[in-house]
């Protein structure tokens, strides 16, 4: 370790000072800055493979099988589905952002570097949902664009629910995948949930069909699918048409993301599963 | 005038894992500028107390406090002056050393200047591989980025859990050294390690931790003085039936068929006046080798003491 006597024996120099509100930001702006880095590292993965998933979907359900079906709910079964595939790309990515990256942290134990920071608790689930919206919201505007290349016409009827409703979706289940992350002790577990949870709620959510159309029984049930609720509202953001009230579905969303971000910032502060 | 304020100060500090106590109404203050080495065997609550201090472990009873404030009332007062080399190497493989070091600097909220940056990165060798990443790195130039990352936000405090370990003898001399400059340079110093030569050669006071309770806290030099021993072994030309009056009195020891005599001295004993009583006496010395007990030796003491009251 050349250089080393000089340097110490002055001492390091203490780190200029900066004013106080910019030392309050910089700590979650640098963790945002951080899982956005370390997503876009392997976009092919992160981005690029979830669209890819997205559109074969799209493809398959929507213009090979599709091309049997008419119209649902007065739309081209192909734009009927785009909200939901949207959603589906906003939902799993911002999931697996948190959930992956939490876990990861745990793994390579560099989870201690959050843990002794002064990093309010709050600060850090906002970082780390905050950058997980951002792919999640990366791949569903991808998805939406190669939909609206692939129709050939705007999907889109009201801007404020097509901001909302994604924005909102991938900020609780970020929350969700955050939690998960950190509860998680094994891959299987960070697994257990999209698998045996988010994936099956998802289709039955009503992504590929109008639950409406469904025998009375199975409709019923499907009203109790949370999922249901985002996809109805991106439907009625984009197409104009929903079988669930839009202010509902926002009413829900708000709740559901706040009680997410609760229970993170309280798993956070007891030091549940990451302090001993 | 009153003493200064203790940088440390820990109240009846204690942590149940069930039945285990890891740390049982620890008390113990560390003042500025020092360097604290803590010593015990595996298990003894080392890691725990360190974890107590720098908010990776909740405390079940007792409080720690850092330059004043509570670390669990006041947590962000007390981590933004502590800084923390844990015992396990952790990187994360997406990033380079740079944004390592980058990254940490500003979840302390500090913006890492380049200048400051080369500063850390000479200091530690590592210059080099700023733009390589962690995984490139061998375990040695891990272990000095974790130094880095405790040293990003300056800290008053710097907690080293077992700094050397899996380090080259020639790395932990320059740790060595680094960790004394950052002394000088005004930070206060907690280290535990298994190397008692590296306490030895660094601290300025010991505390030993043995099932989670601190048997002994003292300066080292006064640690050695008090019980520390010198031998002194005197081999002879000849081989001498009985020993002269003047050793015998004195406590030594006839060895080897007569021709080793041993004495055994406190560690500030002169052994000048032995030598020169056993030459009047007529004893013709072949050579003469003087030993002192390490600081290992008086660990091994104390601990054996401690496990024989314990059983």
């Amino acid at each position: 370790m050349s250089g080393l006597g000089s340097k110490a024996e002055q001492g390091m120099k203490p780190a200029p000072a900066t004013s106080e509100w910019r030392r309050e930001l910089r700590g979650p702006w640098t963790l945002f800055e951080k899982e956005v880095r370390r997503f876009l590292r392997v976009p092919g993965q992160t981005i690029v493979s979830p669209v890819i998933t997205t559109v074969l979907y799209l493809v398959v359900f929507g213009s090979a099988l599709g091309g049997n079906l008419r119209e649902i709910q007065g739309v081209p079964y192909l734009s009927f589905i785009v909200p939901g595939l949207v959603m589906l790309g906003v939902i799993s990515n911002s999931f697996l952002n948190t959930s992956s990256s939490m876990f990861i942290m745990k793994l390579q134990e560099t989870v201690v570097d959050l843990l002794i920071s002064p990093m309010r608790y709050g600060e850090i689930v906002a970082a780390m949902v905050g950058a997980a919206s951002v792919r999640a919201l990366t791949v569903g505007l991808l998805t939406w664009a190669v939909a609206i290349v692939a129709q050939g016409e705007l999907l889109l009827v009201h801007v404020g629910y097509a901001i909302a409703f994604p924005v909102l979706t991938s900020v609780g289940l970020a929350a969700v995948g955050l939690f998960v992350g950190i509860w998680a002790e094994k891959f299987e577990h960070v697994n257990l949930v999209p698998t045996f949870v988010i994936t099956p709620l998802t289709f039955l959510g009503g992504v590929f069909y109008d639950v409406s159309q469904l025998p009375k029984v199975f409709a019923t049930l499907s009203f109790f699918n949370p999922i249901l609720y985002l996809v109805e509202g991106m439907r009625y953001a984009l197409l104009g048409t929903s079988t669930v009230d839009p202010r509902l579905s926002l009413l829900f969303l708000l709740v559901f993301d706040a009680l997410a971000l609760w229970l993170c910032h309280f798993v956070l502060r007891r030091g549940w599963k990451l302090r001993s | 005038m009153n003493a200064p304020s203790p940088v440390v100060r820990l109240e009846g500090l204690s942590k149940r894992y069930g039945p285990l106590m890891a740390l049982d109404s620890l008390t113990l203050d560390i003042q500025a500028g020092e360097i604290f080495a803590l010593l015990g065997p595996n298990g003894a609550g080392k890691t725990t107390l360190i974890g107590c201090v720098s908010g990776l472990t909740l405390p079940s009873s007792g409080s720690a406090r850092v330059m004043g404030h509570d670390v669990q009332t006041d947590y962000r007062q007390t981590r933004r002056v502590v800084g923390l080399v844990p015992q396990e190497l952790n990187y994360d493989p997406f990033f380079t050393v740079e944004e390592t070091l980058r990254f940490q600097a500003g979840y302390f909220g500090v913006k890492l200047t380049e200048e400051r940056l080369r500063e850390i990165l000479d200091a530690l060798d590592l210059t080099r591989k700023r733009k390589a990443g962690t995984r490139e790195l061998s375990g040695g130039m891990k272990r000095r980025l974790l130094i880095g990352k405790a040293l990003v936000h300056d800290p008053k405090v710097l907690f080293l859990d077992e700094p050397t370990a899996g380090v080259d003898v020639e790395l932990r001399r320059d740790l060595w050294a680094y960790v004394r400059r950052l002394r000088e340079g005004g930070t206060t110093i907690v280290l535990t390690t298994h190397y008692l030569e590296e306490a030895q050669e660094l601290a300025d006071r010991v505390g030993i931790i043995s099932h989670g309770k601190l048997r002994l806290v003292e300066e080292k030099d006064a640690l050695m003085a008090r019980l520390g021993r010198k031998t002194l072994r005197l081999v002879l030309g000849a081989p001498i039936a009985r020993l002269p009056e003047a050793l015998a009195s004195a406590g030594a020891s006839l060895l080897e068929g007569g021709r080793i005599v041993e004495l055994t001295q406190p560690a500030g004993a002169e052994l000048g006046p032995i030598v020169a009583r056993s030459l009047e006496a007529g004893l013709v010395l072949r050579d003469l080798e003087t030993r002192r007990t390490d600081l290992e030796a008086i660990y091994v003491e104390l601990l054996t003491q401690d496990a024989g009251r314990a059983s």
